[in-house]
């Protein structure tokens, strides 16, 4: 058993524990919750978050944050609504998702790392920016009634695996090799670390923090293609709440805020758990206004409990972590 | 340890002379002792909460407050809540200090006794207040602000409005002397500029930051009655934004965002440069939510501008 905790590690296992346990409090206090239909709608809701939390992950991981990832999904989104209301084939579409997240990610790469501006500062300009951006490319009115060739292209299914399941798989893979199997991934951790050190250790430290907001980047993309096939419309308030949500799952998920320690499990079950939380909360008759609230006190209640035991000093505050998490990784 | 005469002011001060003299040529009209008061007023609730932003993020120890704007929204609900439901009205103004201070102080608890990160700390809090402001109203203004408070809130002298004359600008003075003239002051900036060499000499770094956080809540609380006072009634999204805002005013002014570095008055002049900004904008038809956009722009520009400048000198 102690064998099994230390290779699914120990968070994760709470994580996981506390997924089945509110699942289950959540189906004696509301019979509509354990139901097919639900627990797919939990699953489906997942999808967005599950994408942009892998990235925050990554820039957890050098001791980043990028507080835009909600807008960058909206600019993505409006531009996959336009392609399919202009008759472009979904699959060109679908795909311009992942190019403008790109495309956005190496602004806020180009603004974060060479122009040396912590990340939260930098992002939260960029949000700024990005949602002025939303509004005027929206002009005044919502994308809605989208064609519904990228649903059913999503929805369509190869050996009986819907395409949607297998991209979040692959993507989910992709991340996962590239930190368990590639140097990228120790070369993250280092940086998160210790920048100083990994820059003697002769790592290209800005080649790798480039990389990692890019591939952020990358990630709101592919979840915009998810948003739209799923919605088929794109409202002015698109992805407002998704940055703490993205924050609180790879918080609760073990990732160290200051860098050096990242679990991708870890920040999957955290995002199932929110959705899970966010859906029951809802079904017992909490309303929709105060899913921020309970997110925000989740996350704040993982950082306090961390805090208090005391048993993971790398979420503390040391002069040198905040050095790195402060200069978003940067000189 | 000097306040800084930021570089960044002049340019800014460049752009506010082009947009006055935009303004003058397309619009003379807006000329006027009414879009003076106007730009203050609107300037009065900016100006609180960037002096507290500012004050946090001079203590240094990678201090942000990502919560300003919802400890105003959540002030403002609080208080109209509490006096609707029979608190006296005469006690509006103590409540919203009070109920700051309170907010402010959660983050300071969070801050220096769980030593959680600043950033991470106050974006949790502040979609907890921003979010609670909200779903507490379902997003309706609540009416019944007493009416003792409006001539106050709406009046002026020669042009100045009675919250710039009588709350904003005795407060400014007040923490530039405490910046510059006590014991207090130059803890903060030791602090800020090296924190374990603060320690070590003894300042005692965690209650002075826990004091910032408190006073950047109770300055959050100020301007939600001010907001109260102007408005007549308590709106709970009156906050939206200022997070961005007032850290723009902030870095505009030169403060430094690594602490230790510049002053309050830099920070004053920052706020009523991107005030005339966004009023001249609003006078030239430019729609209001290009706003949003442009302080963020002008944020990342600025900090481009002047690391730029200092990479260039270093190297």
């Amino acid at each position: 058993m102690r064998a099994f905790l230390q290779r699914f590690g120990e968070r994760e296992a709470l994580l996981a524990l506390g997924c089945i346990v509110s699942g289950l409090v959540f189906s004696i206090l509301s019979p509509y919750f354990a139901t097919a239909d639900n627990l797919l709608t939990i699953a489906r809701n997942s999808t967005e978050l599950l994408l942009i939390g892998l990235g925050m992950t990554l820039l957890f991981g050098i001791g980043g944050i990028d507080v835009s990832v909600g807008t960058v999904l909206g600019l993505a989104s409006i531009g996959i609504g336009r392609l399919l209301e202009a008759g472009v084939a979904p699959a060109l579409a679908a795909l311009a998702g992942p190019i403008a997240g790109l495309a956005l990610g190496v602004i806020t790469a180009f603004v974060v790392i060479f122009g040396r501006i912590p990340a939260i500062v930098a992002t939260l300009g960029l949000l700024g920016v990005y949602r002025a951006g939303i509004f005027l490319a929206l002009g005044g009115s919502w994308l809605s009634g989208l064609p519904v060739g990228l649903t059913n292209l999503l929805a369509a299914r190869i050996v009986g695996v819907p395409v949607s399941v297998l991209v979040i798989a692959l993507a989910y893979c992709a991340v996962f090799v590239a930190v368990r199997l590639t140097p990228f991934g120790a070369h993250l951790l280092a940086i998160g670390n210790s920048e100083a050190r990994a820059r003697l250790a002769g790592i290209g430290v800005r080649r790798v923090q480039v990389a990692a907001f890019v591939i952020s980047g990358g990630l709101c993309g592919l979840a915009a293609s998810f948003y739209v096939a799923t919605y088929r419309n794109v409202e002015m308030t698109i992805g407002a709440t998704l940055a703490l949500e993205a924050v609180a799952a790879v918080v609760l998920g073990g990732t160290a805020v200051t860098g050096g320690r990242i679990s991708l499990l870890g920040t999957a079950l955290g995002v199932i758990l929110l959705r899970l939380l966010q859906n029951g909360l809802l079904l017992v008759g909490v309303p929709s206004l105060w899913q921020p609230v309970v997110t925000g006190i989740l996350l704040l209640l993982t950082l306090g409990a961390e805090a208090l035991s005391g048993r993971l000093p790398l979420q503390r505050l040391r002069p040198s972590a905040v050095g790195a998490a402060w200069r978003g990784g940067v000189r | 340890m000097t306040p800084r005469v930021s570089p960044i002011l002049a340019i800014l001060g460049l752009m506010w002379v082009v947009v006055v003299a935009g303004l003058a040529v397309l619009k003379p009209a807006a000329f006027a002792l009414s879009t003076v008061t106007a730009v203050l007023q609107f300037s009065t609730i900016l100006a609180l909460v960037a002096l507290g932003q500012a004050l946090v993020i001079v203590c240094g120890g990678a201090g942000i407050d990502i919560s300003v704007g919802g400890m105003v929204s959540l002030a403002v609900v609080l208080a109209m809540l509490l006096v609707n439901a029979g608190l006296p009205g005469a006690s509006l103004p103590v409540l919203c200090l009070a109920l700051g201070l309170a907010l402010g102080l959660v983050n300071g608890f969070l801050v220096t006794r769980l030593k959680l990160l600043p950033l991470i700390a106050t974006l949790g809090t502040f979609y907890v207040y921003s979010g609670t402001a909200v779903a507490l109203t379902g997003g309706a203004a609540q009416a019944g602000v007493p009416g003792f408070l409006l001539p106050w809130g709406r009046g002026a002298v020669g042009g100045l409005p009675l919250p710039f004359l009588t709350l904003a600008l005795p407060l400014f003075v007040a923490a530039g002397v405490l910046l510059h003239a006590t014991s207090w002051g130059r803890w903060i900036y030791g602090m800020g500029f090296n924190e374990r060499s603060a320690r070590l000499v003894g300042i005692p770094v965690d209650r002075v930051r826990l004091a910032a956080y408190g006073a950047s809540g109770t300055l959050a609380g100020c301007a939600a009655l001010v907001s109260l006072a102007w408005l007549g009634g308590g709106r709970p999204n009156i906050g939206q934004n200022l997070e961005l805002t007032s850290l723009t005013a902030t870095m505009l002014g030169g403060i430094g965002i690594f602490g230790g570095k510049g002053g309050v008055f830099g920070v004053l002049a920052a706020v009523l440069l991107l005030v005339t900004l966004q009023t001249g904008l609003l006078e030239l038809n430019v729609n209001t939510v290009w706003q949003v956009g442009i302080v963020g722009t002008i944020l990342v520009i600025v900090l481009l501008i002047d690391n730029l400048a200092l990479i260039r000198r270093t190297s």
